[in-house]
């Protein structure tokens, strides 16, 4: 998705993106960028809770307004949980078993194979 | 939340006020434990696929610099685009719903686009997204377009005709000289001034 919005902006279009996954975006390098330190999956706000929706969306096009210049990053002070021991969860191999891990291994061969033949159907393998 | 809208500033929240949902957070000798910090997601998934037995790691996107244009009109005056990553339903392609496990057979390999006026099931199941602490069963957590809709009905911007869907494989060729190009042309024709990305 970084790669999109570095396309529009040197195409003219400017950009913001609303994301979670800081280092990633920060890697790539975007012209503006709404982080919000929440679990994969929440980048606009948190599950049934339209106030801090509506807080994210708002902020996120301040910084399109606002922004001064490229890698612009603005954290949202909006907190996920009172604790941050979510953040240890995530794939996270300290926290898994032998089992667990086994268990995962196999799932992603599986995975691996349908995403092989898709891309095939689709013609970009 | 209700309190910081109150307070006037141009974007409803004061950062320069004490943030009350961080009110346990005022500086003292006290640190906050230093794994509450943004996760390193690359490290971490480097990891975690070196230890399933996969030794051929993902290399993700990485430039020194970054384009930059600034708005060329007032955001009120600026036609609007949602670019997702998010899929639309496809009831043939197995579990989609919220817990489901990683779903590869629901990714989508070329740029899709829907009207922007009407509401659209998407999903992330074919993503990987937090499957332990996010719910997926509130789609405005990761596809906004009827807050959106909500915005531009209160005269923030004008919602552009349509949104558009980037897909998300691992192919970074393919999005660097297919996909992007396309949504840029996707974005022309609705005359777009600026893009809302949001990745999952």
């Amino acid at each position: 998705m970084s790669l999109v919005a570095r396309y529009l902006e040197r195409n003219g279009i400017p950009t913001v993106v609303m994301g979670a996954a800081k280092d990633i975006v920060e890697h790539a390098g975007v012209p503006r960028f709404l982080f919000s330190d929440f679990p994969l999956g929440n980048s606009c706000g948190k599950p049934h809770e339209p106030d801090t929706q509506r807080f994210t969306l708002d902020l996120a096009l301040k910084v399109l307004e606002s922004a001064v210049g490229p890698r612009t990053t603005v954290q949202s002070p909006l907190r996920w949980a009172e604790d941050g021991d979510w953040k240890l969860d995530f794939n996270n191999l300290a926290r898994m078993n032998p089992e667990e891990v086994a268990k995962r291994r196999a799932e992603f061969d599986k995975v691996k194979q349908v995403a092989r033949s898709q891309r095939e159907k689709s013609g970009v393998a | 939340m209700a309190r910081a809208r109150e307070q006037g500033s141009p974007c409803g929240f004061d950062f320069a006020m004490a943030q009350p949902q961080l009110w346990s957070m005022a500086d003292s000798h006290l640190f906050a434990p230093d794994h509450d910090a943004p996760i390193d997601y690359m490290r971490r998934t480097r990891e975690y696929y070196l230890a399933l037995g996969y030794d051929n790691p993902y290399r993700w996107a990485h430039y020194v610099d970054a384009p930059f244009q600034p708005l060329k009109k007032k955001l009120t005056d600026s036609t609007l685009a949602l670019i997702t990553t998010a899929a639309p339903y496809q009831p043939d392609k197995g579990d989609q719903g919220p817990g489901a496990a990683y779903n590869a057979a629901a990714k989508f390999y070329t740029v899709f686009s829907g009207d922007s006026s009407v509401d659209h099931d998407t999903r992330i199941s074919h993503i990987g997204y937090d499957r332990k602490h996010a719910t997926a069963k509130d789609s405005n957590t990761w596809f906004p377009l009827p807050l959106m809709r909500e915005f531009a009905a209160e005269g923030r911007f004008t919602l552009a005709k349509h949104f558009h869907g980037a897909p998300t494989n691992r192919s970074q060729r393919v999005t660097l000289d297919t996909d992007a190009p396309e949504i840029l042309a996707r974005c022309r024709q609705d005359q777009v001034d600026a893009a809302l990305l949001v990745p999952t």
